[in-house]
């Protein structure tokens, strides 16, 4: 007999596309292959980067094809749309009918319709009732519901009754938290706000541009604890003070991994740096001649000779567990600048463009406070998306669904006919152990 | 001390998986059973020298930060636990291979399993003691001290562990497919194991990049930075998720899944000792 054909619409073929686990499969592995290139390429670099790292032709392609930034374009987002439609569909496809098999009682009609495990005659003299209920509560646990059919009485026992919604519940969760992200992507604000100690700030900085906040936020006093000096950071906190129109409003310490919140917006103590506090000195040496030099940031020096040029760039408190360090640009006639690092108490590191030579005497430096700036109305979805997933794994992997159903009948010549049947189409494997137990336990006693 | 403990446990792994192998040539229960004894004595040192390392990093912590309540010590026990750099996550990583065989898959953990389990758990501990890893105990920095840190990196090895039987089973599955040997168990049950310690695997990855996630954003207020750790376990994520779909979904079963499990633990291993090395980000620390 031939095939009658199917009716396809484009409309079915595309909800027929758009919920099928084919198309799922090719979007995960879309999806991971993209990620696999946004971390072999770096992301976020200006584009000479690319250039020079990948010569004019790959460098370029990668900068006009959006692959420097992977994550934010079409090659990925498209996916991810995709997917979530995918999920979208399946779910509007699948869970009303999830639901209803939960809200569905197992009863004698769908029971009958299981596959028979066994069959087995029962002497007139045992208690039938008791005898199944035992074995069935001693091999699967819980009470096995009873009811009649005619006359048949049906012995029901249900496991994992809400497995049906659990892969529902974790495909609602990643849809919630792919909503969480493009929530916080359109409604959300990020940026950060470099801030000095006795500094009073009225904006900060989002992209290239200044947000101005509905508060003036002040850091009272900003420290950074080490463990020991020139090791690592032990702490770094800031106090804080929030004020609206000079009034004081509250006050507030943020430290990393703990956060402040005011009207909105959130503060994480996400970093530090450095910033000179007067004037660099500097002793360079050149040949026997030697001259105390004080620079300040970005203004060109003459060194002695007349003939090379120095100037300050940048200050860092502690290089590399080093201690305090001096940034110097160094431009000896028609040659090309140079730029070197100056240690305070390593005056034997950095590499100095000869003949001169130079020594730090004083780095006078601070540290000033960088804070994470941000407000996300998303955060709420996504952590609900979290909260979610876990009964949804839960249910979906580890609440297998089983249904195991007796049907006992008196036989015509005295005794009982009983007969066992059951399923649980994705557990075999601890289904066929069960199976094998109760088929023991029924035969126990059976004439033969 | 503690390193000398952890040398005698890589041997005794060693010892574990030669004497599984030897059973499982011979087919002796009995050389069966000493394997099992055995693994479990150089578990418990292995946990007692772990407990010790933890004891130790809480020691140097406190002399610099005394902790005076009882809270400020419960919270810098946690904090403090030996989870902090590379060659700590190589210690518990070697850890969890062993307790999770012996604990979540103890039918299982025995023989050809047993033994491939037990070298990778001593190649773990050889080269954390000879791969020239930096092994002292260093005061954590600042972004490090959190509550999210012990939970987020236990639940992330525990997964990596669960994918590593994972990965045994597929390669026991795919020579027993080649090469069938009637003393291996059937390839249905390898098959069913494979997917077993998959699913518990992917829990648990689950449950670490989602605590990893709340911890970043209480950070550095972001819950998710693509940084190269944080994508390259969404990769993996991405693809024992396609392996779950196949299987569930269509059926998938054998050898196609079996390849799937070694694909997805060779993304456990780029995520975890790849990207370390080859690519910076934020958890560059752990090197």
């Amino acid at each position: 007999m031939a095939k009658s054909p199917k009716q396809t619409t484009p409309a079915s073929w595309l909800w027929g596309s758009l919920t099928s686990i084919r198309f799922t499969v090719f979007l995960l592995l879309i999806l991971a292959a993209v990620a696999v290139i946004g971390t072999v390429v770096p992301q976020d670099q200006p584009p000479g980067q690319y250039v020079m790292r990948y010569g004019e032709g790959l460098g370029g392609f990668i900068y006009n094809w959006d692959l420097d930034r992977i994550y934010y374009s079409p090659w990925f987002l498209g996916p991810v749309v995709l997917l979530a439609l995918n999920i979208l569909a399946c779910v509007i496809k699948g869970l009303p009918q999830a639901i209803r098999r939960c809200l569905t009682p197992f009863a004698a009609e769908a029971a009958l319709t299981l596959p028979e495990r066994g069959k087995f005659t029962w002497p007139a003299g045992v208690d039938p009732q008791s005898r199944i209920h035992t074995l069935l509560r001693e091999e699967l646990g819980g009470q096995a519901r009873q009811e009649t059919l005619g006359d048949q009485e049906l012995y029901l026992v249900e496991r994992g009754r809400w497995r049906p919604l659990g892969p529902y519940l974790v495909h609602l969760a990643i849809l919630l938290i792919l909503a969480g992200g493009l929530i916080g992507k359109f409604w959300g604000i990020e940026g950060d706000l470099p801030l000095h100690q006795g500094e009073v700030a009225q904006n900060f900085r989002v992209g290239g541009s200044q947000q101005p906040l509905n508060f003036q936020l002040r850091l009272d006093k900003f420290q950074v604890e080490f463990y020991e000096k020139g090791g690592i950071p032990k702490e770094f906190r800031s106090d804080l003070t929030f004020l609206k129109d000079g009034r004081e409003m509250g006050r507030a310490v943020c430290r990393v991994n703990d956060p402040v919140t005011f009207d909105g917006l959130t503060f994480y103590q996400s970093s530090y740096g450095t910033q000179p506090e007067g004037p660099v000195r500097l002793k360079v040496s050149h040949g026997d001649q030697s001259q105390t030099l004080e620079l300040t940031m970005r203004q060109k020096v003459d060194l002695p000779g007349g003939e090379a040029q120095a100037m300050l760039v940048r200050v860092d408190g502690n290089l590399q567990g080093y201690g305090p360090a001096a940034q110097v640009a160094f431009r000896g006639g028609a040659g090309h600048p140079e730029i070197f690092w100056v240690f305070k108490d390593h005056p034997e590191l950095g590499e100095q463009p000869p003949p001169y030579r130079f020594t730090a005497e004083a780095i006078p430096f601070s540290y000033f406070s960088v804070f994470q700036v941000k407000s996300d109305p998303g955060v709420w979805w996504v952590y609900a998306g979290f909260i979610l997933v876990f009964p949804g794994l839960y249910l979906a992997f580890f609440r297998p669904a089983a249904r195991w159903a007796v049907v006992l009948e008196k036989a015509p010549k005295g005794g009982f006919k009983v007969r066992l049947l059951g399923a649980s189409p994705r557990n075999r494997e601890e289904f066929a152990a069960a199976l094998e137990q109760l088929l023991a336990g029924f035969k126990k006693g059976t004439p033969s | 001390m503690i390193s000398q403990i952890l040398g005698a446990v890589m041997l005794v792994y060693l010892g574990v998986a030669i004497l599984f192998l030897a059973a499982e040539m011979w087919s002796s229960s009995r050389l069966q059973n000493t394997a099992r004894w055995l693994l479990w004595v150089g578990l418990g040192a292995h946990t007692a020298a772990l407990l010790g390392r933890w004891a130790g990093s809480y020691q140097l912590a406190a002399l610099s930060t005394p902790p005076a309540a009882f809270t400020d010590i419960l919270s810098l026990v946690i904090i403090q636990a030996p989870l902090s750099n590379f060659y700590e996550s190589l210690v518990f990583f070697a850890w969890t291979l062993p307790a999770l065989g012996l604990f979540a898959f103890r039918r299982y953990f025995k023989g050809y399993l047993g033994a491939l389990v037990s070298t990778l758990a001593c190649l773990l501990l050889a080269y954390a003691s000879f791969g020239g890893v930096d092994s002292r105990i260093k005061p954590l920095m600042p972004a490090l001290k959190s509550n999210w840190l012990l939970i987020h990196v236990v639940t992330a090895f525990l997964g990596y562990a669960a994918f590593a039987l994972a990965f045994g089973t597929a390669i026991l599955y795919l020579v027993q497919e080649r090469r069938p040997r009637p003393s291996l168990p059937p390839p249905a049950q390898l098959d069913r194991l494979i997917y077993r310690a998959t699913v518990l695997g992917f829990l648990l990855l689950t449950l670490g990049i989602l605590t990893g996630a709340v911890w970043a954003e209480t950070a550095w207020g972001r819950y998710w930075s693509w940084d190269p750790k944080e994508t390259w376990s969404l990769i993996t994520w991405l693809i024992y998720a396609t392996m779950l779909h196949a299987r569930l979904l269509k059926g998938w079963q054998g050898r196609r899944i079996a390849w799937l499990a070694v694909l997805g633990f060779l993304a456990v291993m780029f995520t975890y000792f790849g990207v370390s090395f080859l690519l910076s980000g934020l958890h560059s620390y752990l090197t």
